[in-house]
């Protein structure tokens, strides 16, 4: 049996106290001896028990460095994240808005009065804008628009089927609402609403499937609900031109049973566009969904049903009001990105179906760049309010409970018999479309890369060969495209990480005033990456000039390395504060007392176990690199640092199949840091 | 080792201080101004075991906190064999401590854990950092669990494992914060003895936070009972029993009856402790008065408290004698605990025998067998 009597003891620190070592636990007590001896008794000793070690005679300046270094590690990184903040986002955000109210170096409003005036922006709202005070006649406007709206039920609205070829009457409610100018706002604000819609009706079944069933590949399908959101939005675009472009997929298989070509792109874009954002948001909203799902505590609906609800009654009064919030959010989340869509639109819509963005981007390649700004400024006021609304709300949220039990699953196909039922029918009919929707596109360009009108070609590869071998200057090339992007995608990670996980400590640490420094820090979320892009295009590439006759100039792969980390913090952010914020602080504290100073602390104890969050974050940090389109065009604009995502948008000529090659490489190089996600183990935020 | 001074210790939150956070963090209470510790005073002696006590919101925790540095007080001075140790952080003040949620390094296996102080503090004279955490884990009980990862452990082990941890770095001081209140109540005895022993073996000087007054009687050596922030009464367990300062006191620690009232009549000449006191308890007109040996009663008070302990009331004693309406009864297997009423006042008697519920019992007690207290 062990005795660490007093005796013991004494001999302990008095030996300690003859003990010389250059450990850094000497140095530390020396220092502390220096900041003890104001606040205690000026014959303190040398062999208190405060100390763990003895004299300061063997400190070297190295040490004191050391010590001095990790004492001020977190508040040093800190800084250094601060001044990339500064520096690359709230500068050239602050110029883009500075640029929209001055003319010639004088404040001026007229280039926002005149967007808020002109009918091709904001439609009908323009007369609003542009009389504020005959309130009257706005309400008497409305008022005849109301009353012109006509519904009416028609019994014989025919619907032509070609299959039987002739038309079916079908009771139909007509509603004629008189056209109203939408303008670029309003369409930009319609479609992202269509899309929110599309999304939230597509992700919801998911949702309901993977939180109610058990089925073989169930988590898989449930980890595969993150990977819509790391592929880079012009190979989506390009695998929807493979999917239902003329010589797509879809054509193809039409073609097979004798109906087509249809010129789906060509004839209705938007429905094209809205297809391709929910390929990207629907998944959004069913992981938010299962997740709020899955963390409802059964016992809470057994209590409800032992009360005398029905299980319909059960679900109503108990699961909807957990799962609306979330759903909220996914549709909150998918309306914000989708306002700011802007790759998906400008390959598949082109400018025939402008939003906001892409007309911004029109504008900068028109060298517009006042039009540019103000539309800029006008769009992220309202994307930083859809954002501050979702922060709110989700802080509000996050006080929930975790749920003690929960809720069991049923197997989705048990038996034949059950397998027949409606609702497994229905199930299997959703699964049908999600294979098309979600598979489709992804499946179409790998193999729209290897065909050429229904046969094997290598000929897209081919292309993209000689043009590496033969290109000419001005031309993008495919190996540095390449290249560029796995380098961007290192040195992003490099850039991110750190400033993400400082964010996260201090926002950790900050407690209630956290909130402050975390939407600070989340307005990357909000800024748009044209709006970004075309800050940094007039702050830091063009310069901005210095006291001193110095200028600061920030341009070619640093600029977009740094954009690009910017845009992908907050995603290690978002991975990391969950975690460090569950930790028992009481595991902090214990190591303290045992004798590790704040930042041995956070380096034996928070890092190791918030390790998965990182790891999950750097991945996300490495595919947005990766897939990054906006602010990257606008900087590899006029030199050589294009990525791949630029040089598909590039090679989207006349015949798709190059841009359909590229974009294959695209997705297996996604493909390769999904998997690093997945392998880190089943935790993910957005 | 480790004589432990607190003197006029306060601890406020909010206001001026900036640690509004902490408040927060500190929960139940704790808004903005709010005073968690008020001149708090005490003495821990070297190698004693003392224990802080009272119900949630106490300032009991708050007080172990600042002991080890992870709250600074507003005002008072915390000191460690008369140095003061303002301003030092946790990991210099050289104490052990060990918290509710075991705080157990789930990064780390057993041995990682118990020798993580080990990297900062050298081991005690003639060990290895190896032989110390052996040494440390055959102390309590858990040789060979080593390597395993605290998930594999019980609660009971994973708390041993924190209290491994705790003393392995040799500290002055020990620190527990409700260490065996997420324990069933079997294994919090065996823990409880457990901890006694290696408390006395190693002549540690500890500080022990629980809301449990039978847990603080059974294992301290001095224990202060606490209450919104200050300290109600310091001493000896059977004193604090026998001789509660407050009314508060009374009724936290044990079952008592606890009662109050005016000082009515005061007969003989007290200059020798001759003659009786009455003191009226409830109104004065259903109330029943009772009497005390005058000696005991302060010559100035026109109001006092007193309370009796359930054994204490017997139905055969002759004096203060009243009638008790039965309203519960619990078997305890060598006696019985009765909760009844007496003129609204709640009553509990501990008798041989149960009596029916519904009836009435008359009960007494002898006047010294009462202890007497300030009123409120």
């Amino acid at each position: 049996m062990v005795r660490v009597g007093f005796r013991e003891l004494l001999d302990r620190s008095s030996r300690e106290s003859a003990n010389s070592a250059e450990s850094t636990e000497s140095a530390e007590s020396a220092e502390l001896v220096e900041s003890a001896a104001s606040a205690s008794s000026p014959e303190r000793s040398t062999d208190g028990h405060l100390t763990t070690g003895g004299s300061s005679d063997t400190d070297t300046s190295s040490s004191r460095f050391r010590i001095w270094l990790e004492g001020h590690a977190l508040a040093l990184t800190a800084l250094c994240t601060a001044a990339v903040l500064v520096v690359m986002l709230y500068v050239p955000t602050g110029i883009v808005f500075v640029n929209a109210v001055l003319e010639n170096g004088r404040p001026t409003l007229a280039h926002i009065a005149g967007v808020l005036t002109d009918p091709f922006y904001v439609g009908a709202l323009a007369d609003v804008f542009a009389d504020l005070l005959t309130i009257g006649a706005h309400l008497r406007s409305l008022a005849g628009w109301i009353s012109a709206i006509s519904v009416s039920l028609t019994v014989a609205f025919s619907v032509p089927i070609p299959v039987v070829d002739g038309t079916v009457p079908i009771p139909w409610f007509a509603l004629s609402v008189p056209p109203v100018r939408q303008g670029l706002f309003g369409f930009t604000a319609v479609q992202a609403a269509l899309s929110t819609v599309a999304s939230v009706a597509i992700g919801l079944p998911a949702a309901y499937v993977l939180a109610n069933y058990e089925f073989y590949g169930r988590r898989t399908l449930r980890s595969l609900t993150i990977l819509p959101f790391v592929l880079p939005g012009i190979m989506v675009a390009v695998g929807f031109y493979a999917m239902f472009g003329r010589t797509g997929t879809l054509n193809s298989v039409l073609g097979a049973v004798g109906i087509g070509p249809f010129a789906f792109i060509e004839t209705s874009p938007l429905a094209v566009v809205i297809l391709a954002h929910a390929f990207y948001n629907a998944p959004l909203v069913a992981r938010v969904t299962v997740a709020a799902w899955e963390s409802v505590d059964v016992r809470a609906v057994e209590t409800a049903r032992s009360l005398g609800a029905s299980k319909r009654r059960a679900f109503r009064d108990v699961v909807v009001p957990q799962l609306a919030p979330a759903v909220l959010t996914g549709a909150l989340l998918t309306f914000i990105f989708t306002f700011m869509t802007f790759p998906i639109v400008l390959a598949l819509g082109g400018l025939q179906l402008a939003t906001v963005e892409v007309w911004i981007y029109d504008r900068i390649q028109n060298l517009d760049y006042a039009d540019a700004a103000t539309l800029a400024v006008l769009e992220t006021m309202l994307s930083l309010g859809l954002t501050y609304a979702y922060l709110r709300y989700e802080s509000a949220r996050s006080g929930l409970s975790q749920a003690a039990s929960a809720p069991p699953t049923e197997p989705l196909f048990p038996d034949l018999q059950t397998a027949l039922s409606p609702r497994r029918l229905a199930i299997a009919g959703y699964g049908l479309l999600a294979l098309v929707l979600f598979v489709g596109p992804i499946a179409s360009l790998v193999v729209g890369s290897v065909t050429d009108g229904g046969g094997f070609t290598l000929r897209n590869y081919a292309f993209l060969l000689e043009r590496q071998l033969g290109g000419e200057q001005y031309q993008a090339l495919p190996w540095p495209a390449i290249r560029n992007s796995l380098l961007f995608g290192l040195a992003t990670l490099a850039v991110a990480v750190p400033m993400g996980v400082v964010i996260s400590v201090l926002t950790v640490r900050a407690g209630r005033s956290g909130t402050l420094v975390d939407t600070l820090a989340m307005l990357p979320l909000a800024v748009s990456g044209v709006v970004f892009g075309i800050g940094l295009l007039q702050g830091l590439v063009f310069g901005l000039p210095l006291p001193g006759g110095w200028r600061l100039q920030v341009t070619g792969p640093i600029a977009i390395v740094v954009a690009h980390a910017v845009a992908a913090y907050p995603f290690v952010t978002r991975n990391v504060s969950p975690l460090l914020a569950n930790l028992n602080s009481a595991m902090v504290e214990s190591a303290r007392a045992l004798g590790a100073s704040r930042f041995r602390a956070l380096l034996d104890i928070e890092l190791p176990l918030v390790a998965s969050g990182i790891v999950a974050g750097a991945a996300f940090a490495f595919a947005i690199s990766i897939g990054e389109f906006s602010s990257t065009v606008i900087l590899a604009a006029g030199n050589g640092s294009y990525t791949m995502p630029v040089a598909v948008e590039r090679y989207l000529g006349r015949r798709s199949g190059p841009a359909i090659a590229m974009g294959t490489l695209l997705l297996a190089v996604t493909a390769a840091s999904f998997v690093v996600i997945d392998r880190v183990g089943g935790r993910y935020e957005l | 080792m480790t004589t432990l001074r607190l003197s006029g210790v306060s601890k406020r939150y909010g206001g001026s201080g900036g640690s509004a956070d902490t408040a927060a963090d500190a929960g139940a209470g704790a808004e903005a101004g709010t005073v968690a510790l008020q001149d708090v005073d005490l003495t821990v002696n070297d190698g004693e075991f003392f224990t802080l006590v009272g119900p949630s919101g106490c300032g009991k925790t708050t007080t172990l906190r600042a002991i080890a540095g992870f709250e600074e007080p507003t005002a008072g001075s915390v000191t460690f064999d008369g140095e003061s140790v303002a301003g030092v952080p946790p990991e210099r003040r050289n104490v052990g401590v060990v918290f509710q949620s075991y705080a157990l390094f789930p990064h780390m296996t057993v041995a990682e854990n118990v020798g993580y102080g080990l990297r900062f503090r050298t081991p005690p004279a003639g060990t290895t950092v190896d032989e110390r955490v052996t040494d440390l884990l055959e102390l309590v009980d858990l040789s060979g669990y080593g390597d395993r990862s605290p998930e594999q452990l019980s609660g009971g082990q994973r708390q041993r494992v924190a209290l491994a941890r705790a003393l392995a770095p040799a500290p002055d001081l020990l620190l527990l914060d409700e260490p065996m209140s997420a324990l069933d109540a079997r294994l919090r005895e065996t823990l409880r003895r457990q901890l006694a022993r290696i408390q006395t073996e190693l002549d540690i000087t500890t500080v022990y936070v629980t809301h449990d007054q039978a847990e603080a009687l059974a294992i301290s050596d001095r224990l202060a009972v606490m209450r919104n922030g200050r300290v109600e009464q310091i001493g000896r367990p059977q004193r604090l029993y026998r001789e509660p300062a407050t009314r508060f006191v009374a009724e936290f620690v044990g079952d008592n009856n606890v009662f109050d009232g005016a000082v009515v009549d005061r007969t003989g000449t007290g200059d020798e402790g001759e003659g009786r006191a009455s003191v009226a308890v409830t109104d004065g007109t259903r109330g029943t008065a009772a009497t005390f040996e005058l000696a005991d009663v302060p010559a100035n008070a026109t109001r006092l408290g007193f309370c009796v302990r359930p054994g204490a009331l017997s139905r055969t004693a002759s004096q203060n004698r009243f009638r008790v309406s039965v309203e519960t009864t619990e078997f305890l297997g060598e006696s019985v605990r009765v909760h009844g009423r007496w003129n609204e006042i709640p009553i509990v008697l501990r008798l041989p025998a149960v009596p029916e519920t519904g009836t009435d019992i008359t009960v007494g007690f002898d006047p010294g067998d009462a202890h007497l207290f300030e009123a409120d």
